[in-house]
């Protein structure tokens, strides 16, 4: 299952906060298209099997779930969650 | 029915144990199979997701806290990464670490390996306190 929110969220130290909830599915296939090329074409320059660096690629992303960042420093702090 | 019941049973037909005898044994013998099926289980649910690291520090009297989780499969999935690393990668990489004075083979890294290293992170817990940062990680 590819990730399907992402969720930012920083805070400056004036106080104001930024939050950003990014819903990944309509992101990924707008994007997708490019990506594919760019690893075919990256994959054909380093001579990498384009089809295996794809299914490595998809297996990475759907591995995302889950991941959480935070940092606090002062009184800044960043927040990423991948849902 | 499986062997060893058999076994108590055939022993008790054979008149070489009591039946008071033998109920002992039976009952020792469910209680082991139950421990057994207890401790596979809970392995199965209590085997680890995430890799935490937790640093918090003073940086200049400012208090600095990172708090991350990667997912153990994000780990597994990014092993295979390396088989994909292109042959000339790994030539520059090994003649750097050779410069570094780390005489390293990257190319004797198998995938396999590395997956054997991240399952054996499961039990991994490292905690560092200096006067000014504590380091925590840990699989949860």
């Amino acid at each position: 299952m590819i990730p399907q929110l992402v969720t930012v969220r920083v805070k400056r130290s004036a106080g104001r906060t930024i939050r950003l909830w990014i819903p990944v599915l309509p992101v990924a296939l707008l994007l997708a298209p490019l990506v594919t090329l760019g690893v075919v074409v990256a994959c054909v320059i380093y001579r990498v099997d384009a089809v295996r660096a794809l299914a490595t690629l998809w297996r990475v992303v759907a591995a995302l779930p889950g991941t959480r960042f935070s940092l606090d420093e002062g009184r800044t702090a960043v927040l990423v969650i991948i849902r | 029915m499986n062997e060893e019941r058999k076994d108590i049973l055939d022993m008790l037909a054979a008149g070489k144990i009591t039946a008071a005898e033998a109920e002992q044994l039976l009952s020792a013998l469910e209680r082991g199979q139950s421990r057994v099926a207890t401790a596979v289980d809970t392995r199965a649910k209590g085997r680890p997701k995430y890799l935490r690291v937790m640093i918090d520090s003073n940086d200049d009297g400012e208090p600095v806290a990172v708090n991350i989780r990667v997912p153990l499969q994000l780990l597994r999935a990014g092993v295979k990464l390396a088989a994909l690393i292109p042959p000339v990668a790994i030539d520059r990489a090994n003649a750097e670490l050779s410069r570094a004075g780390v005489p390293f083979d990257l190319g004797q890294l198998k995938p396999e390996q590395l997956e054997d290293l991240v399952e054996a992170l499961d039990d991994l817990t490292m905690d560092i306190d200096s006067p000014d940062s504590t380091v925590r990680i840990y699989c949860e």
